[in-house]
């Protein structure tokens, strides 16, 4: 049985459709990104899975609790971080980390204390003195350490500095090992890339898209440029490699496969200043984003 | 009841509590000292003077009024007492829901395995223990201003009957004699048990407050919004009271204002005058016709009133969609 199991989920506000018609499952063990631009519902989707919103329509179950009536047990089994996380001013660090730790059921400070250490934060600041940057470490110490088999990350990185950014990647990676599943939502596609096993892509509150990214690691895209005809391609190359772009001189091929082939074929040809990289999420995603941002009003309202 | 929100609502509310609770008794003590300085006697005078359109505005006799339980009764009507009661009530109860959605906290404290019963429950039980804590230290207030405050009496000598004369007792006055300044304890003047009544009616005050405060607080998304809205209310409510009983053809407005079952100085007067009607519910005269409201009826009205908010602040937090952060 899938850990999260979205059925046909949907929020509309009187005048915007945040999340329109979402189905999707999410296995375990598995770190399962969402991507899209502001307002693509990506927020939402989360908002509707831990019961802070109720579905205009549809349902979803985290480890077989509907997320609307069953919210407190889905959040035992969900720990949460906010895009921005804002935490209780008045408290220090390990306060913040002890409080995290005590209302859950069998927390351990320990633990937390652990991650708050890998992210190199000083728990003896107030949180009112911390910066935006500490505060979401702090966070993410405390989401992180909550033993529950399901971890989501909502912009996790944001604010946080590249060293700090590889150690998150590091610790979801660790997350996965570990057998929990995460669902992570970024902006940054690298990230994603790097740390997901399959994303899904949202657009004004659709998914779009679903992408494992396994067969997508092993595609590749050629840049180059070509004096006179492209000749056709070799009829054992046709399935395996596509000619994504031919503008004028430049060419541009992608291919799912072994490379060896293509560039025995390749090295045939009259080609100039060749570059040759992983083809990468940006591709897929600018098949839907691709040089626009649909900002749409966020569920503010 | 889970022992780490429980902490956190008491943490983030104790220097308020603190502040409230310190006021209220020092000024509660101020006040009984601040009656000890003026004779008694020297108000009879003045009262005299005062147009009888000021009478509309007690809701005991003047008379009364004027003794020292009468005067000390009006500590519970004045600002310090009051507000502070005020500042407490609404202060928790606009942050317990609109006060975490406006700082943010809300999305991590419901990320956490609780339900927002609990949420808003913890809330108003540390609310709740606050507002009788500040109704208890107007409470010791008055009775440490009653026990360690002496009276200043000028007074004419008397003389000793070895017999006691019907009306008069052993002690006769000498009219004629000059008058002397004497020195009596407030306790042997004033007890400080009828004035418990008094700080019920705070404290059931400071119920409704809180009860509706939290009611907007569950509505709203903005802190300062709920604040507005209750304080504006409350602005309202006692226009309501002073032109209903300033005005005979308005006096139906003061029956909309929730200060009307706020008068302390009326369970007071009651409690030394008629002690068996210090808790009665509703008032009789002597032909058995309803009179009004007693003290522990008006406690109920605002209790009720506060308990009601709190359930449909809770039905409505429990119904409705929480806005993400801005």
């Amino acid at each position: 049985m899938a850990l999260v199991d979205v059925q046909r989920f949907s929020k509309h506000y009187p005048r915007v459709i945040a999340l329109d018609d979402c189905s999707f499952q999410v296995e375990r063990g598995e770190v399962f990104g969402l991507l899209g631009p502001n307002g693509a519902g990506k927020t939402t989707l989360i908002r509707l899975l831990l019961g802070y919103l109720r579905p205009t329509s549809g349902a979803a179950r985290i480890d077989g609790f509907d997320c609307e009536r069953q919210s407190v047990d889905v959040r035992r089994r969900t720990s949460y971080l906010p895009g921005e996380a804002r935490l209780f001013r008045q408290m220090r660090g390990h306060e913040a980390l002890d409080f995290f730790t005590r209302v859950r059921p069998g927390g351990e400070s320990e633990r937390s204390r652990r991650f708050a250490e890998r992210l190199d934060l000083d728990l003896t600041r107030p949180v009112a003195a911390m910066s935006t940057g500490m505060r979401q470490k702090l966070a993410l110490a405390a989401a992180l350490a909550a033993d529950t088999p399901l971890v989501i990350l909502d912009e996790p990185t944001a604010n946080l500095d590249p060293t700090v950014r590889a150690e998150v990647g590091r610790l979801v990676k660790e997350a996965r090992e570990a057998g929990r599943t995460v669902m992570f939502s970024s902006h940054v596609l690298s990230e994603v890339e790097e740390v997901c096993d399959r994303v899904v892509i949202l657009r004004a509150g659709r998914l779009v898209h679903e992408q494992p990214m396994e067969p997508l690691r092993k595609r590749h895209r050629i840049r180059a440029q070509v004096d006179g005809e492209l000749p056709s391609l070799p009829p054992s190359l046709a399935e395996q490699v596509t000619i994504e772009r031919r503008e004028s001189r430049d060419v541009v091929l992608e291919t799912a496969g072994d490379l060896a082939p293509l560039l025995g074929w390749l090295a045939t040809l009259p080609l100039r200043d060749v570059a040759i990289e992983p083809a990468g999420l940006r591709a897929i995603y600018e098949r839907f984003h691709g040089g626009t941002s649909s900002v749409r009003r966020q569920e503010s309202s | 009841m889970n022992a780490a929100l429980w902490r956190k609502c008491v943490r983030e509310a104790r220097w308020l509590l603190l502040a409230c609770v310190a006021a209220v008794y020092a000024f509660c003590w101020v006040r009984v000292w601040m009656v000890s300085r003026l004779d008694t006697q020297r108000f009879e005078a003045i009262l005299e003077l005062l147009p009888g359109e000021w009478k509309k505005f007690t809701v005991v006799e003047m008379d009364w009024l004027i003794t020292y339980a009468g005067r000390i009764s009006l500590a519970f009507d004045e600002p310090i007492v009051v507000f502070g009661m005020s500042i407490w009530a609404i202060a928790r109860g606009s942050d317990c829901v609109s006060g975490e959605l406006n700082r943010g906290t809300l999305e991590m404290l419901l990320a956490q395995p609780l339900s927002r019963l609990q949420i808003i429950t913890h809330q108003a039980i540390v609310t709740m223990i606050g507002v009788v804590c500040i109704a208890a230290a107007s409470w010791a207030g008055t009775w440490t201003g009653i026990q360690a405050t002496t009276i200043k009496e000028e007074v004419r000598p008397t003389w000793s009957l070895p017999f006691s004369m019907p009306g008069l007792g052993r002690e006769v006055s000498r009219p004629w004699a000059a008058r002397e300044t004497r020195y009596t304890r407030m306790s042997e003047k004033v007890e400080s048990h009828i004035f418990v009544p008094a700080a019920v009616n705070l404290m059931s005050l400071g119920t409704f407050l809180a009860g509706v405060s939290t009611l907007v607080s569950a509505c709203d998304r903005y802190r300062w919004r709920t604040i507005g809205i209750v304080v504006g209310a409350y602005v309202v409510q006692t226009i309501f009271k002073l032109v209903g009983m300033a005005a005979d053809n308005w006096r139906w407005l003061t029956y909309l204002s929730i200060f009307t079952p706020y008068e302390p100085e009326a369970g007071v007067h009651l409690a030394m005058t008629a002690p068996d009607l210090t808790w009665s519910i509703v008032k009789y005269d002597a032909a058995g016709q309803w009179t009004g409201l007693g003290p522990l009826g008006a406690d109920l009205i605002l209790i009720g009133g506060g308990v009601v908010a709190y359930i449909a602040a809770a039905i409505v937090f429990q119904r409705r969609d929480l806005p993400a952060p801005l």
